[in-house]
């Protein structure tokens, strides 16, 4: 082999081979085809899932994280925060994210973004999740709307969700009370809802409570029902003692609202833009059944000393109104001051609630002749507070209503206390009246006369001692005379025997001459 | 064996296909192969088939080297490891692992993960790149240093599994639950398949090749 010319002879002793050259490709090119493959198939998947891109404005960037912070719906991962970056005028922060395919249907302007952290409000704790996993932004889809890429996140997270079956009703009230955002919404101990905002109106003192009610129980209001701010504690004072009214331990802590719909009250729907009032106490929801209020005007002469805003107008004890307001006016053409009590009556606690204005008022002024009068009493003797009776005082002068004024005039009677300082005032007058004095002279002198008079008695004692004895020796004297066993004694008895004989023998002949009386004259016939 | 690179080139060797012989890869005999070049030979020993080079070598290098860089870009995209950690979860690239470990502090970590797992893939590819066109060319250029440079490609393919390795030693160990779970990424099997074809493609380059063009012989 290592011999050139042998290597020769035998490359010449050997043909050459014809070859054939197959030029397929080999087998392995499958490989790279395949790794691109798969390779196209990966990005395409990952660019198919990316979804849109937005821009959420929120205040802060606490807890956000440029590509770990979560946006879920639901606890579904929806999309993730790429970016966060300050805003241009440091007013917040701008998050970018990417939102998954899925997510474009309710990308809208009603969709509300917040930061989900742990939290402790309206009574429930919730993101506790996030202590451990971090915050994640919570969304509330909603695909109604115009579709937009850019939100503003809300900082507190919404209490109700635009899923939640239910209704939002508007309350107003003039105080806020302590109903909070979050705080439950009761019926009858049951939390049905939640508060959803409260805030003050900016254009007048009113604070609009919004509240939210869980379906079924949105059913249960009506146009009639009442709702009252339940927070605390709610004691109250009455004949009947102490009552303690609370609705539920988160209630006591932080508030809320109950409602109630009064028993017999029509149920009637409530209309769309309907705006309840939200009472004060649970008490002051129940007392205010009669809406219609009707304002009197009450003058009074005397003093209001002890009468407040708000005490009870009675009729016999029974509450029809309440004084809405007092004051102090000076009337200039008589020169003297009058007490202008402001009273809301309601009507329909004595008249019937469908009555006309016209009807009412005819009602009004028949009682008013028949004697129905305003006037101030004393309500506790304690206190010394006043209320406002009404009562019929028949012999009371006859009065009007002047409803021409701009608020209706009620006519009003003195009250009873006063019309006694009255009378006692009078009294004391005449006493003063009196000669005092020279009755006391007169009086001084008489007495004298008198004290003279029975000193000269003195005098008169003896002789009349001795007056006494003879008159004592004639009585027994006397006695002797006319005693049962003297001759006067038996005279005496025979003579008034024969007087009644001869009473007798009269009325025989008294009988005698009624029955014939000619016998008078012609004697008797039995003796013809 | 022992030759120096520098020796060899200088000399006419006697390389066996110069005599017109193939050593059978099974039972080392030599036998006699002259101009049969594509028809099958076989072992007149063992019988296992003869050839003078690898078959196909280039071809099949050039497919898995492609295949190879294709599966490179998603295996450094997508993410290796899911973390997911109290309801936590956190995604890493392979370089966002590095960075992590850098950031904080534990630079020779960092250093490790990014040589095994960046810097070798990447080396092998290019190394393997750099001799196919090399061996296209004919380039006649440092053939025992290209040759040195195979030899440590081939040695050090393997170590580049480091990071599928502690992925995998990862999702096996922890469990934990809620506390903590980990999961393989889509990453890690493009990585894993990164390695797999560039030793593949080192496998098959025959670097007898190397020293083929340089003394003015065609590929096979």
């Amino acid at each position: 082999m290592s011999d050139p010319s042998s290597e020769r002879d035998e490359a010449e002793a050997v043909p050459e081979a014809e070859v054939e050259t197959r030029r397929r490709p080999s087998i392995v090119w499958l490989i790279p085809v395949v790794a691109a493959l798969v390779g196209a198939f990966v990005a395409y998947r990952a660019l198919s899932a990316r979804g849109p891109s937005i821009v959420i404005r929120f205040e802060t960037a606490e807890g956000l994280e440029a590509g770990k912070t979560q946006i879920k719906y639901k606890d579904v991962e929806v999309g993730v925060v790429e970016d966060v970056a300050l805003a241009p005028d440091l007013s917040g922060v701008i998050c970018h994210a990417s939102m998954v395919k899925d997510a474009e249907p309710w990308l809208t302007e009603g969709t509300r973004f917040w930061v989900v952290k742990p939290r402790i409000a309206g009574g429930q704790v919730s993101g506790l999740g996030t202590l451990f996993s971090g915050s994640y932004i919570g969304v509330d889809p909603v695909r109604e709307g115009r579709p937009v890429r850019s939100f503003r996140g809300v900082e507190t997270p919404p209490v109700v969700t635009m899923r939640e079956p239910g209704r939002e009703f508007v309350l107003r009230s003039e105080r806020g009370g302590a109903v909070e955002m979050g705080a439950p919404v009761l019926f009858r101990g049951i939390t049905v809802g939640r508060v959803v905002s409260s805030e003050l109106d900016a254009t007048d003192d009113f604070v609009t409570t919004r509240i939210f009610v869980r379906a079924p129980y949105d059913l249960r209001v009506h146009a009639a029902t009442r709702f009252w701010n339940a927070s605390g504690i709610d004691v109250s004072m009455g004949a009947n003692g102490v009552r303690l009214a609370t609705q539920s331990l988160v209630s006591i802590l932080i508030g809320g609202v109950a409602f109630e719909t009064p028993a017999g009250a029509p149920e009637e729907a409530v209309g769309a833009d309907a705006v309840f009032p939200l009472y004060a106490s649970q008490s002051d929801a129940e007392e205010r059944h009669f809406t219609h209020t009707v304002p009197y005007l009450l003058y009074f002469d005397e003093s209001v000393r002890g009468l407040a805003i708000g005490a009870p107008v009675e009729f016999r004890g029974i509450k029809v109104g309440e004084v809405a307001d007092v004051r102090l006016e000076f009337d200039r053409k008589a020169a003297r001051f009058r007490i202008p009590v402001l009273v809301e009556i309601e009507p329909e606690r004595f008249t019937d609630p469908n009555a006309s204005d016209a009807e009412r008022r005819a009602t009004i002024d028949r009682l008013v002749a028949a004697g129905l009068r305003a006037q101030l009493k004393t309500g506790n003797l304690v206190t010394g507070q006043l209320i406002v009776a009404l009562d019929m005082f028949p012999s009371a002068r006859p009065a009007q209503v002047v409803w021409n004024a701009p608020v209706p005039e009620f006519p009003t009677v003195p009250a009873p206390l006063q019309e006694i300082t009255a009378n006692l005032t009078q009294l004391v007058q005449r006493l003063g009246k009196l000669p005092v004095e020279q009755i006391g002279a007169e009086l001084r002198d008489s007495l004298a006369a008198l004290r003279m008079t029975l000193e000269g008695t003195h005098d008169v004692g003896p002789a009349l001692k001795t007056t006494l004895a003879e008159a004592n020796q004639t009585l027994g004297s006397a006695n002797a005379l006319i005693g049962p066993d003297s001759g006067m004694d038996t005279e005496l008895r025979r003579t008034l025997f024969e007087l009644s004989e001869a009473a007798r023998s009269l009325g025989l002949a008294a009988e005698q001459i009624q029955t014939q009386p000619q016998s008078l004259l012609f004697g008797k016939k039995g003796s013809q | 064996m022992g030759a120096r690179g520098g020796v060899a080139v200088t000399v006419r060797a006697r390389t066996a296909i110069a005599c017109g012989c193939a050593r059978c890869h099974d039972c080392g005999l030599i036998a006699r192969l002259s101009g049969v070049v594509h028809a099958r030979a076989r072992c007149p020993r063992c019988g296992a088939s003869l050839h003078l080079r690898k078959v196909r070598s280039l071809e099949r290098t050039w497919a898995l080297v492609i295949a190879a860089v294709t599966c490179y870009v998603p295996a450094n995209v997508l993410p290796v490891m899911t973390v997911t950690s109290l309801g936590k979860q956190e995604s890493d690239t392979i370089l966002s692992g590095v960075l992590y470990f850098l950031v904080h502090g534990d630079w020779p970590l960092a250093l490790v993960i990014f040589t095994a797992s960046i810097v070798v893939p990447l080396a092998k590819l290019v190394t393997l790149t750099g001799l196919l066109i090399s061996v296209h060319r004919g380039s006649s250029w440092r053939p025992a240093d290209r040759t040195r440079l195979y030899r440590v490609t081939e040695l050090i393919g393997r170590w580049s599994m480091v990071d599928i390795y502690v992925v995998t030693i990862l999702v096996a160990l922890v469990r934990l639950g809620n506390l903590a779970t980990i999961e393989a990424g889509t990453g890690a099997v493009f990585f894993g398949a990164v390695v797999v074809l560039t030793m593949l493609a080192a496998e098959t380059f025959d670097p007898r090749l190397i020293w083929d063009r340089s003394e003015g012989r065609t590929a096979t």
